[in-house]
């Protein structure tokens, strides 16, 4: 359980840096790209088989044995689902729940973490133990009382009770105050002496040296938000609050009728599209921080 | 603070830290009260609830200890705790290793890293329900890929994965790091972002090894990353929930059965409400403790 | 000493804060003027017409009540029903999608007695006792469907074997299923004898229904026996397809049926609605199909067939305007009617009122068979409730569900199964 545990495990980094012969670099570089390409395959491979199956009937999605290719393109069901039912809808309210739950966490979490990271006050480690600890606790065990608070303050069904629910959470505390760790603590110490503000040790220093993680709690935040199920599911009811994934189980009927199963799939598609464009443009981020070298040692 | 201070310097300290104790509310106070309204009361509510007979609706006896010495009594919460510590046992190192592996793996200057990254973070945002329909398809024990090959590389009695019980965790297990390893992937590439690169070339001029490198620069300074990447990982193993109940739906039987999967069938199938927050509150309790453990050993290891 | 301050101090406030969000104001809409509007839940619109169906006629016959669909996941229906009933916030008439939660719900005092609305209602309606406790009545069934036998006719004919007569017991059933197989198989086909759907329900339904003195609260759970080995037999056979590839594959009935894959099958009579439409549609093949009662456990119950289903109903929330009730009541009373049942009939559905108009509506429907058995079937038989009512019902059915995966995948062994099962029933079930 301890974090000492782990790095026996995890492979060295393949390529040595060491200099060899031309031959055995290039040997080794396509050994390289030969295993990331199969690897790729692999992790693909769900996402190539819903790409698939967003172009069959819904009767031919599951079959024994397994069908890959469809005899049949059946192109129309990414007009379909524009056209006769509510992506563009669902789209919508799945924007900006994310954008604006995103901008919140990031916001609220960087800011929260510096306080608990960088200021000595009585109480503070209890209460950032607190705050990790209510991870712990599975949102379904209390979303009861919860809901019943919020109906009693008039929230539910809107957006403004999924924004709520999702923009103060723990994580990004502690995703953030793990990050301002690694900064040394001698730079906020000379800002201090140079007569900074905490505000302004926070915002010209910690903010701008903390881009990476920042574009990765905004990731994993809007990520989560995208694709969240149960707690859209209480709270918005009306269907022109549904997010894509409640718009979806708008396909999927009880047992007793048939699904519209490529129309899932064909939804399903849709919806990684924009996270996948997301993560390939804001990608660098995580590996070209701003100004990190040079800061420590 | 025993040692006797003069009474300016006392002033003097308690004055810094009063100002301290005010930013570093102020800091905190945006994400405190949206935290504390939406997460801590209904919680505390939650840990009430725990010693009723609340059904969801109607009214709530004070029941005392009675959940929780049903909880000690129960066979099936056994199996629950006993199939989450399995999950947990192998899922957690397992991950851990195989996200910090490809985030080091990807955290180099290469052709299309791009998109190879891209890919190791694609079953992440892939759907679950989908996930788990293509890997049930896999698995298959008559007609999946996964079989027949292991057929063909002549293993007799392929095991029967998720429709068996003695192989449906580990199957689950699998599927669970191939989806999650990507998102830890990136959280470690965020960490390897803040290791300065003349510790690297230092440790190369002192002529190191990449493993003495990767030991005595890369796993030091990621300590602060890594710790986050094991309590959130031993978290989120102690509460798995969705993919086994698109996967497995805890079975077959109930080799796949979980705390939090018990917890949802309580409250929401069998209308025990109150029990099930019992067993929230053990959940929430043996996470506490593992949390506080892994604390105090990261701050031993810092000093 | 600070640091206790701290927790003393936050404790007091969350607990004041917890305070005040327990007593809130009420809320509720009063009804204005003569018209009054009821609320009722839902779920699937699109796919279950039979919702708005029901307010349609109800609202043409009294023009001053109209009733208003709330629309929930078909799903997660239990849950967030539940959920707006925890909140207060639930419609005002709440339909009871699974008779196994009734108990529960009347007695967290969220349904409304309505003995004097179901005791008027006519002899030929069923299913109403899933609905009452100790004499009570909480629901007034508007649905029954009860499980009955498909076999795809040209299959059949393929194979060179005679249809089902009505005259079945599982074992004929079993040895239809592998003379399909072998004779499909000989003629080149693919198709199997048998489908049989994953669900717990498709094996211990008829168990528990047919067989004698079999009582799921006793905890003693041999019965199921037979019903196992049998299918477990077909299974290996080659029968009908496995549960391990039913599961890993997510096979659907409408498909295995639909596309031929079986030559038949036991399913609930909502299929006969949904293979006319995927017929029509093109989503199924075009093949002639019958209805049979189901196989049955001896000889002795021929003449009136034993087979299971639940009614779905709709009970009265105990938080309903008290100016509403009275048209809420004359809502439950038109719903169990026939008028209300020949308007579902048109529409495929098979409503808890038996009787001549209501069979002729229901088989007037285009694409229907119309065989003298197809039409005895749907309407000669006993249905026996899945989930009878008692207060840990939810708590037996999760045992069972597992006992029932354990077995079909061959985990277990059928009386390690039951062993277990009727272990935990001791060891879980408080009464």
């Amino acid at each position: 359980m301890s974090p000492r545990l782990a790095p026996e495990r995890v492979p060295t980094a393949g390529v040595s840096a060491r200099p060899r012969s031309a031959v055995r670099r290039r040997i080794s570089k396509v050994t390289l790209y030969g295993t990331l390409i199969v690897a790729s395959a692999f992790l693909l491979l769900p996402f190539f088989w819903l790409l698939m199956s967003s172009l069959k009937k819904d009767n031919d999605v599951f079959t024994v044995p397994i069908r890959w290719i469809p005899e049949i393109f059946e192109w129309h069901n990414y007009v379909d689902i524009w056209v006769n039912a509510d992506m563009g809808i669902w789209l919508k309210n799945t924007m900006i729940l994310s954008i604006v739950v995103t901008l919140l966490q990031v916001f609220t979490g960087s800011f929260a973490a510096y306080g608990f990271s960088r200021i000595r006050f009585p109480g503070r480690n209890a209460l950032f133990l607190g705050y990790v600890a209510t991870i712990a606790v599975p949102w379904q065990a209390y979303m009861v009382p919860q809901f019943i608070m919020l109906s009693k303050v008039g929230l539910t069904n809107t957006l403004w009770s999924m924004i709520a629910l999702q923009a103060f959470g723990a994580f990004g505390v502690f995703l953030m105050k793990q990050f301002y760790e690694t900064v040394p603590e001698e730079l906020s110490e000379a800002a201090r002496v140079d007569g900074l503000s905490e505000f302004g040790i926070y915002r010209r220093i910690m903010l701008p040296l903390s881009v990476p993680a920042i574009a990765s709690l905004a990731l994993l935040t809007f990520v989560k938000t995208w694709n969240d199920y149960l707690g859209p599911r209480i709270y918005l009811r009306d269907r022109d609050l549904f997010t894509i994934q409640l718009g979806l189980k708008t396909f999927t009927a009880d047992p007793q009728h048939a699904s519209q199963f490529a129309l899932v799939m064909t939804g399903s598609v849709l919806s990684v599209v924009p996270i996948a464009i997301i993560f390939m443009a804001g990608q660098r981020y995580f590996v070209e921080g701003i100004a990190t070298s040079g800061m420590k040692g | 603070m025993t040692t006797v201070v003069e009474p300016g310097l006392r002033r003097r300290r308690n004055r810094l830290r009063w100002r301290n104790t005010v930013s570093g509310w102020t800091f905190i106070l945006p994400n405190f009260v949206g935290f504390a309204l939406l997460t801590l009361v209904p919680i505390v509510a939650l840990i009430y609830i725990s010693f009723t007979n609340w059904n969801a609706f109607g009214a709530a006896d004070w029941m005392g200890l009675k959940n929780y010495t049903r909880l000690f009594k129960d066979r099936s919460y056994r199996v629950a705790l006993w199939n989450t510590v399995y999950y947990t046992v192998f899922h957690l190192p397992l991950t851990l290793a195989v996200s910090l592996g490809l985030a080091l793996l990807l955290n180099r200057k290469i052709k299309a890293v791009a998109f190879f990254r891209t890919a190791a973070f694609f079953p992440y945002i892939t759907s679950v329900v989908a996930i788990a329909i293509v890997w049930n398809l896999l698995f298959s024990p008559e007609y999946g890929p996964i079989n027949q090959v292991l057929s063909f590389i002549g293993v007799d009695n392929p095991p029967r994965w998720t429709v068996s019980s003695d192989w449906s965790m580990p199957a689950i297990i699998i599927v669970a790091t191939w989806r999650e390893m990507g998102y830890y992937m990136i959280l470690f590439l965020a960490g390897l972002q803040a290791i300065p690169r003349e510790l690297y070339e230092a440790a190369r001029v002192d002529g190191a090894s990449s493993w003495g490198r990767f030991r005595n620069v890369t796993v030091p300074c990621l300590r602060p990353t890594t710790f986050f990447v094991t309590v959130m990982l031993s978290i989120e193993s102690f509460k798995v929930f969705d993919l086994i109940l698109v996967m497995t739906d805890g079975g077959p039987g109930q080799s796949t059965f979980v705390l939090s999967q018990m917890i949802f069938n309580k409250a929401f199938v069998e209308n025990q409400y109150g029990y099930a927050s019992a067993v929230s509150v053990s959940l929430f309790v043996i996470c506490l403790a593992i949390t506080v453990f892994q604390f105090l050993v990261n701050r031993r290891i810092e000093r | 000493m600070k640091k206790r301050m701290w927790t003393m101090a936050g404790a007091v406030a969350i607990s004041g804060a917890l305070a005040l969000s327990g007593c809130g104001g009420d809320n509720g809409d009063t009804p204005s003027g003569g018209s009054i509007n009821l609320t009722v839940s839902g779920w699937s619109l699109e796919t279950t017409p039979e919702f708005q169906v029901l307010a349609d006629a109800f609202h043409a016959a009294n023009p001053d009540v109209t009733v208003e669909i709330v629309e929930y996941d078909a799903a997660d229906y239990q849950t967030l029903i539940q959920v707006d009933m925890s909140a207060g916030k639930a419609p005002d008439i709440i339909t009871i999608k699974e008779a196994k939660v009734t108990h529960s719900w009347a007695t967290g005092g969220q349904l409304l007695d309505i003995s004097d609305v179901v005791q008027a209602l006519p002899s030929n309606v069923s299913g109403a006792g899933s609905y009452a406790i100790d004499g009570v009545n909480y629901g007034a069934p508007y649905r029954q469907d009860s499980w009955v036998l498909f076999y795809n006719q040209d299959l059949f004919d393929a194979a060179g074997i005679a249809y089902p007569d009505g005259k079945w017991t599982w074992d004929d059933y079993a040895k239809a299923a592998r003379d399909l197989t072998a004779a499909l198989g000989a003629a080149g086909s693919q198709a199997l004898g048998a489908y049989e759907h994953s669900w717990q329900s498709t094996l211990q339904g008829f168990a528990q229904a047919q067989t004698p003195g079999a009582d799921l609260f006793s905890g003693k759970y041999d019965y199921l026996k037979p019903y196992y080995e049998r299918v477990l037999a077909l299974q290996d056979d080659g029968a009908q397809a496995t549960f391990g590839t039913i599961s890993t594959n997510k096979l659907t009935y409408q498909a295995q049926f639909g596309k031929q894959q079986a030559a038949m099958m036991a399913m609930g009579s909502w299929y006969v609605a949904t293979l006319v439409t995927q017929q029509k549609g093109g989503e199924a093949d075009n093949f002639k199909w019958g209805i049979a009662p189901v196989p049955q456990y001896s000889s002795s119950t021929f003449a009136k067939p034993v087979t299971f289903g639940d009614p779905t109903g709709m009970g009265i929330n105990a938080k309903i305007d008290s100016a509403k009730l009275e048209a809420a009541k004359q809502f439950l009373a038109f719903v169990a009617s026939e008028t209300a049942a020949v308007e579902l009939a048109k529409i495929g559905i098979v409503s808890s009122v038996t009787g001549d108009a209501v069979t002729a509506a229901y088989f007037a429907q285009a694409g229907l068979p119309t065989d003298d058995l197809s039409k005895e079937a749907m309407s000669n038989h006993v249905t026996k409730p899945e989930n009878p009512q008692g207060e840990t019902i939810g708590a037996i059915q999760t045992i069972l569900g597992a006992t029932h995966t354990a077995v079909m995948s061959e985990s277990q062994s059928v009386d390690d199964a039951i062993a277990e099962a009727q272990d935990r029933f001791e060891n879980e079930i408080e009464i």
